[in-house]
């Protein structure tokens, strides 16, 4: 109405549904209980074009045969609205954009609606199909959860109950012989998903993004003008090395303990900074040539050995920039 | 007025002539057709269906096409289980034909492996016709016998109303290969991928004089592993001497307090020993994801050991990987080494468990042989059988240029390496690879459904209390 977008998700939702049914085997036995043939139910989704399946399904024309049996097909068969998981329209959340761990994007509630979905076994023997019967029921009590990526520029999981509504057994065994028996048993199921708009775009939705908190105390809060007394400010800092930047590398091998850190060039480390080695974050204490004297395992990181040649990451304003959202980060606080 | 008195009106002269003038007009006006007996391999009782049937023969025998203007009109149909055909054949044959050539045939059936045929005195509803004209195989659905009605007292033909036939896992194995490759295309298959010769692997390796790793020694495996940890190692005091190895993993440790959790590094191979090392240098084990931790290793340096593996050629063929022999130092002690096989079937590389040491001269790699005994060809529809699983399964068409076999009625999963072995042709050749094809008959999307579902479905989330 607005603005296009499309996230697939009736196509996925038809999708997972689908692979549900995609391993079904039936087997055959001999009479000493021996099996002697193993077929994978054959599933596809049952609409298509009709010149389509005309020419995949009969390239030369001549069928030398009717239809191969066993076969499963399923079908998108309705759509309602589901009033009793509504929430509230003007909600938001937001995201994490996927393949930018450094963004977020913001979107409305999703509007809850189920799908109707037909799954229909054709087979040619009662045993195959109470072969591929009770295969399928055991796992709807009576739903089955799916978590399907239903939005996947941000990465949105939803668990999506397929409830089974009703089995419909159709035998044609009876009248004359002119007819063939027909055995074709159709399961209902619904899925419930929901659906989702447009999804706010990737620029915008970052600035929402939380760089740095500042806080300030204020006296005098009775008087008529209030002075904001002090301002500290924090800033996240970050416990990984994202940009990889090897300042420099380990001239010896570092033990769980100890504090002195042999560099090759220590120059590019300032007094004060925070480096990262393999997984832990190191504070620089003091320095004396390339000799560091450290404090070990900051931010909540674990002290662990390093050998010599380890890369030393320094962290700069550029790798805090980069924490990505949901990762643990330490944090630098300075009065204003 | 009465009957005529120059006739009788059904003497078995005149039942005779009548016969003989059928059979006659049906060798001038038929169409050759082949009538397949269904034996019963497996019946179910209480649920009566005859689960298991082989149609292992065939009788030409000459038939009056009824339908002679067609199979009617709009016999194609796509329904939601793909495109069906509903074609019907309504064929007479002689009564005398098929009790006397074709009846006591059924009634003799060799009995090797099926219980022998109950009813052969007539044509039987289930039983195959094979019609040539368009290369189709009808199922004879009904069986009339009294049309036309006792003309002199008796019935000289049997008419079959038949229906193309709806095939399963049905065996037709007549001998003749118009009619056995009717149900070829078929969504039962398999693919296996065979070798018949590969290919052996070549290596050389030098000799590194001062100070490499020749092993890695774990004294902690660790534990919550999901994938191989990379492997730090000091640097070597000498430029371009670091040394490089390689950890695999091990699963089914289990903690001294019962617990087994993830996987636990299982050793690290050396795959380039470094050069220069003066001390032993230090190992850290550096997990590629948050979950793996714990494992340490130390190293152990020696002079002359073996360096960096080349492989100077992959070989072909490899379905398990091959034993690598490297030769001894004369004094000193031997090295030993593993080769990793690719999806390609060769080998991509060669790392050492152990570097050896009082090696002088660069020492002699050699990497086992391949597969390289497969002979023979399959012959369509033979049984084949796996060496090691001993699951069975019919041959459908086999390239012995590439190698691929295509059977049916599998009786469950290959194992990659074993030896696959046809029953008649008594064909050996070893198996790479088996993969589901459905890509034969075009309706089966199972592949592709699962292909796009792994890319959307999260099957590690689990919700604890499973109903919405």
């Amino acid at each position: 109405m607005f603005e296009y977008f499309y996230h697939e998700i009736l196509r996925r939702t038809i999708i997972s549904f689908g692979t549900l049914f995609n391993g079904i085997e039936i087997q055959h036995e001999d009479s000493d209980d021996n099996v002697v043939s193993t077929i994978r139910v054959p599933l596809a989704y049952g609409p298509t074009q009709k010149f389509l399946a005309r020419l995949q399904q009969s390239p030369d024309l001549n069928k030398p045969t009717s239809v191969t049996l066993p076969r499963m097909s399923f079908e998108f068969t309705g759509l309602q609205y589901d009033g009793s998981r509504k929430v509230t329209t003007t909600q938001t959340f937001k995201s994490q954009t996927v393949g930018i761990a450094t963004a977020i994007r913001k979107t409305y509630m999703p509007v809850p609606y189920n799908m109707s979905f037909e799954l229909s076994v054709f087979t040619k023997l009662n045993d195959d199909m109470l072969q591929i019967v009770e295969q399928i029921l055991p796992y709807f009590q009576p739903a089955f959860n799916l978590s399907v990526d239903l939005v996947s520029t941000i990465g949105e999981k939803r668990d999506i109950p397929v409830i089974i509504e009703n089995i419909t057994m159709e035998d044609d065994y009876e009248g004359d012989f002119t007819t063939r028996r027909s055995l074709i048993y159709t399961f209902r199921f619904t899925a419930k998903t929901y659906l989702f708009g447009p999804v706010g775009d990737t620029a915008a939705a970052s600035k929402d993004l939380i760089r740095s908190a500042k806080i300030g105390y204020v006296v005098g809060g009775t008087t008529k003008t209030p002075t904001r007394d002090v301002t500290y400010s924090v800033v996240p800092r970050a416990t990984k090395a994202y940009d990889n930047d090897v300042t420099t590398n380990l001239s010896e091998d570092m033990g769980v303990e100890g504090t002195l850190m042999e560099v090759n060039d220590s120059s590019g480390i300032a007094l004060n900074s925070y480096v990262i080695v393999d997984s832990e974050s190191i504070y620089v204490d003091k320095k004396s040539g390339n000799k560091l004297f450290v404090k070990r395992g900051q931010d909540g990181t674990a002290p662990t050995a390093h050998v010599s040649g380890a890369g030393v990451n320094l962290i700069t304003a550029t790798t805090n920039s980069l924490i990505e959202v949901g990762d643990d980060f330490g944090f630098d606080g300075s009065f204003l | 007025m009465a009957l005529n008195p120059y006739f009788l009106q059904g003497s078995s002269s005149e039942q005779s002539l009548v016969q003989d003038l059928i059979n006659e007009q049906l060798t001038i006006y038929g169409v050759e057709v082949h009538y397949l007996p269904r034996q019963y391999a497996t019946t179910n009782t209480i649920i009566r269906e005859v689960i298991e049937s082989k149609f292992n023969n065939s009788y030409p025998i000459e038939a009056y096409v009824e339908n002679f203007d067609g199979y009617g009109d709009n016999t194609v149909m796509l329904s939601k289980f793909g495109i069906q055909s509903t074609k019907e054949l309504t064929v007479t044959i002689s009564r005398e034909r098929y009790q006397n050539y074709i009846s006591p045939l059924i009634k003799n059936l060799p009995d090797i492996d099926l219980p022998n045929v109950e009813i052969y005195d007539r044509p039987r509803e289930g039983d195959l016709v094979y019609f040539p004209f368009g290369d189709r195989l009808f199922e004879i659905k009904f069986v009339e016998h009294e049309k036309p009605f006792y003309q002199l007292k008796k019935n000289y033909v049997y008419t079959l109303t038949c229906e193309l036939f709806r095939p399963e896992d049905e065996v037709i194995d007549t001998g003749i290969e118009d009619i056995d490759d009717t149900i070829d295309v078929d969504f039962n298959l398999r693919t296996l991928t065979l070798v018949a010769a590969g290919s052996t692997a070549t290596a050389i390796a030098g000799v590194v004089t001062t100070g490499g790793i020749n092993q890695f020694v774990i004294t902690d495996r660790g534990e919550r592993y999901t994938a191989a940890p990379n492997v730090a190692i000091s640097s070597s005091p000498t430029i371009g001497g670091q040394a490089v190895g390689i950890a695999t993993l091990l699963d089914g440790i289990i903690n001294c307090d019962g617990t087994e959790i993830g996987s636990k590094v299982q050793g690290i191979y050396v795959q380039n020993p470094g050069l220069g090392y003066l001390v032993n240098p230090g190992v850290v084990i550096l997990s590629s994801t948050s979950d793996g931790v714990g494992a340490a290793a130390t190293t152990i340096i020696s002079d002359n050991v073996v360096g960096v593996v080349t492989i100077t050629d992959g070989g072909s063929g490899y379905t398990t990987a091959p034993s690598v022999t490297i030769s001894g130092p004369g004094i000193g002690t031997t090295a030993s080494a593993i080769a990793v096989v690719s999806s390609a079937g060769t080998i991509s590389n060669v790392y050492m468990s152990y570097a050896g040491a009082g090696y002088t001269v660069a020492p002699t790699i050699t990497i086992g042989s391949p597969y390289m005994a497969g002979t023979g060809d399959f012959i369509d529809n033979e049984t084949v059988t796996g060496s090691q699983s001993s699951k069975t399964a019919l041959v459908k068409t086999w390239n012995a240029v590439t190698g691929v076999l295509v059977i049916s009625n599998t009786t469950g999963d290959f194992i990659a390496g074993e030896n696959i072995t046809g029953e008649e042709s008594g064909a050996v050749y070893q198996l790479k690879g088996e993969e589901l094809d459905n890509t034969v008959s075009q309706y089966p999307d199972n592949l592709e459904i699962e292909t796009q579902a792994d890319s959307i479905l999260d099957l590690s989330e689990k919700n604890p209390f499973g109903t919405p």
